[in-house]
């Protein structure tokens, strides 16, 4: 499919989504669907329930398609429906495919695509719990709401309000696996990366034979308190705090969103400057992963010196922002802080420091002999593996898929700057660091480049309104991949919103990684996907309550407790 | 043995931590903390209360006053008011050792005396807001002391003089 044509196309530009829009108009000509413009660089394909699956099947094998997420809708109020949105993003054309097909409100069933698209596995799942949307032909568990919520309670249903807690309902510990071999827990609240999250892993001697992940610990119920409560203008803060390291990409991505959904024309520097605090967000983001990895190896000489380095682009970004995390400078239509020449002096002081002090240290760390053995071989994921879970950022590009947001979706500035996308094939744990340690320097240069070439002008356009009724989506490559944000506008508030983390897309693809592999390389191998759990879990109405997670493995964790 | 650079690496930074209370933090010129209120400058507008994202800032009407309440336990220390404000009344500190074992010493109160309307004598706006108002819009004088239910009503009446049926 990569012929001439595709390769000099402008990604993401009206002609890629004319091209796409003439070949799905071919190859689905057979089935009974319309295809529709939406805003920016997406096309919506509507089709009926029944040929859902075979518009999957020639979306994602044969245009060759990944995943990017699926949401479901409550818009009963609209047409007495309810909507799944499954949206595939056409790398080669940097176009999405959303697929909308609709289950009337006294017929709330889908049918599943996940056999045919394996990284649907989950969203499907999500919004079956979420908003009792059933899906048919797979086997079905509770992934997102607690065990002790009620099973006729959807949080994200329009005529359910914000902020309901039910009364905790008594079942049967739900057991995960049949498997009689010993499961040995990790969790529920991670030793090195300080976040909630659950595996067990089954073994036969030292070695693992599977793992069960049981996750979603930390709902805030921030989609429901989008959709509910707050306004346009608040929500850039709240996605802010979705995650407490790459915070920016959240809000970034939800501005970017309703930016294109309005139609705002954002002025150049704003965009220039966005991207160079996401860059500095990618360069603390790695660093705080090095350090950690190091920490787990047990090399805690390294952990400590990452991290003085890091502190120097922590300062950076506070005195850029104002803050050293949660910086607060976006706003739907631009940023709110400007940069002058002094200010630019400094970035570059800065960066001149981390650039001489990584390499030295990075030189130093690899060639720790136990460091290097630990990281090779261990935890490997294929390519085929790769492809099928859709998975994103460097695990994916650790696994020979040459992936990356900031070049399949151009946004932003990036179609300014050149830079390299650092692509390894042997899909071990080795290869996810070189990636992320290229992309330290990458993000370097990158910095170098926008300041060198920003424009002057305006930072923020301050009038504009936002039509009802637009689906729009944004895509931003966080640290840890790419980051999607779907939203639906309504009146003052969003109608829906949907987060997309990229450690959501990249957990499933654990079981893989950690199969036939030592038990003592499990931590490595969890930490070298750079999980970020508060990412993961961000979406449903309540917190779940300490400690009840599956009441069987409860018990498990008490009786291992008890023997050491 | 390259790994043994590592000394070499640990010599030259030194020590890097700081005995921070003893010595100045870690922050920089730019660093967003508390925000205080001049008293004398707020006019009790409300345009901080209603672009808060976290609502720390409130606002209350009361009988003759209007309250505005920051409480700093709600902050997210964005600076969205201070660019908001009318008058500059807000400024951003770099205060940021706020913990505290009452909940009381989070709030920061601010009362403002409201004026009554002329005609109906409920209380509506701030006096300082009028003031504010009557700098700016000249001519404003002859109708800032009347509510907007009355001067609706006030309106009314005139155009009904102009056309001569007052009767109705």
């Amino acid at each position: 499919m990569k012929n001439n044509d595709v390769k000099t196309l402008a990604k993401g530009s009206d002609k890629a989504v004319d091209m796409v829009l003439k070949l799905l108009k071919e190859k689905l000509s057979k089935y009974n669907v319309r295809i529709s413009r939406a805003v920016a660089n997406n096309l919506i394909v509507d089709v009926s329930r029944r040929h859902l699956r075979d518009v999957a099947k020639i979306v994602h094998n044969e245009l060759g398609a990944y995943v990017r997420t699926c949401v479901g809708c409550d818009e009963r109020n609209k047409n007495g429906c309810f909507a799944v949105y499954y949206i595939f993003g056409l790398d080669d054309y940097g176009v999405n495919v959303i697929v909308r097909t609709l289950a009337p409100a006294n017929d709330v069933k889908v049918p599943s695509i996940a056999d045919i698209a394996p990284g649907a596995d989950w969203c499907e799942l999500e919004f079956r719990d979420l908003l009792g949307i059933d899906v048919t032909g797979r086997p079905v568990y509770r992934l997102i709401l607690p065990e002790d919520w009620p099973d006729d309670l959807h949080p994200l249903r329009k005529d359910v309000p914000y902020g309901v807690r039910p009364p905790p309902v008594k079942r049967e510990g739900v057991t995960l696996t049949e498997l009689e071999s010993p499961g040995i827990p990790v969790g529920p609240y991670h030793p090195a990366l300080h976040e909630p999250e659950y595996f067990e892993l089954y073994v036969e001697g030292e070695t693992i034979i599977d793992v069960r992940y049981r996750g979603f610990h930390i709902h805030r119920g921030i989609e429901k308190l989008g959709e509910s409560k707050l306004t346009y203008k608040q929500i850039p803060f709240i996605a802010e705090r979705i995650c407490g390291i790459c915070g920016f990409c959240h809000s970034t991505c939800y501005v970017m969103a309703v930016e294109k959904a309005a139609k705002i024309e954002v002025p150049e520097r704003a965009e220039f400057i966005r991207a160079m605090v996401l860059e500095i967000e990618r360069i603390h983001s790695h660093l705080l992963w090095l350090g950690v990895a190091c920490h787990l190896l047990g090399y805690d000489a390294g952990f400590m010196h990452t991290w003085r380095i890091r502190e120097a682009i922590m300062k950076l970004a506070e005195y850029l922002t104002g803050s050293r995390k949660t910086y607060g400078i976006n706003i739907i239509g631009g940023v709110r802080k400007d940069i002058n020449k002094e200010k630019i002096q400094n970035v570059l002081r800065t960066l001149n420091y981390i650039e001489r002090e990584v390499k030295e240290l990075i030189d130093v760390m690899l060639s720790v002999p136990e460091v290097k053995r630990r990281l090779t071989g261990t935890g490997i994921l294929t390519k085929g593996e790769a492809r099928k879970l859709s998975v994103v950022g460097p695990v994916a590009r650790a696994s020979g898929l040459n992936r990356d947001v900031r070049k399949d979706y151009p946004y932003l500035a990036y179609k300014y700057v050149s830079f390299k996308v650092p692509v390894y094939t042997e899909g071990d744990n080795l290869s996810r660091t070189l990636v992320r340690v290229e992309e330290i320097f990458e993000s370097i240069s990158i910095i170098r480049q926008l300041l060198d070439r920003l424009p002057g002008g305006d930072i923020k356009v301050e009038k504009y309104e936002i039509e009802s009724d637009k689906v729009s989506t944004a895509a931003v490559e966080a640290p840890r991949g790419e980051d999607i944000h779907f939203l639906i506008t309504g009146k003052g508030r969003p109608y829906r919103w949907k987060v997309r983390a990229p450690t959501y897309q990249n957990i499933p693809a654990l079981r893989p990684m950690l199969r036939e592999q030592l038990l003592a390389d499990a931590p490595i191998t969890i930490a070298s996907i750079d999980p970020c759990f508060s990412c993961t879990d961000r979406v449903i109405i309540i917190e779940i309550r300490n400690g009840k997670i599956v009441n069987a493995k409860r018990i498990n964790i008490v009786r291992l407790s008890r023997k050491r | 043995m390259k790994f043994l650079k590592l000394f070499v690496v640990a010599k030259k930074a030194g020590t890097v931590t700081r005995k921070y209370p003893f010595e100045e933090p870690l922050i920089t010129e730019e660093f967003r903390g508390e925000i205080k209120i001049d008293p004398e400058k707020c006019i009790g507008c409300g345009a901080c209360t209603l672009i808060c994202p976290p609502n720390a800032l409130t606002m209350r009407d009361e009988g003759n006053v209007r309250l505005i309440r920051y409480f700093v336990g709600r902050c997210i220390f964005c600076g969205m008011c201070a660019e908001v404000c009318p008058t500059n009344a807000i400024a951003i500190t770099k205060e940021f050792e706020l913990a505290t074992l009452d909940t009381d010493d989070l709030l920061r109160d601010l009362l403002h005396k409201r004026v009554k309307c002329r005609i109906c004598g409920r209380p509506f706006l701030t006096t300082k807001l009028i003031k504010y108002a009557n700098k700016d819009i000249p001519g404003s004088d002859n109708y800032a002391d009347v509510c907007p239910e009355c001067r609706s009503k006030l309106s009314i009446k005139n155009i009904l003089k102009y056309r001569g049926d007052l009767d109705v």
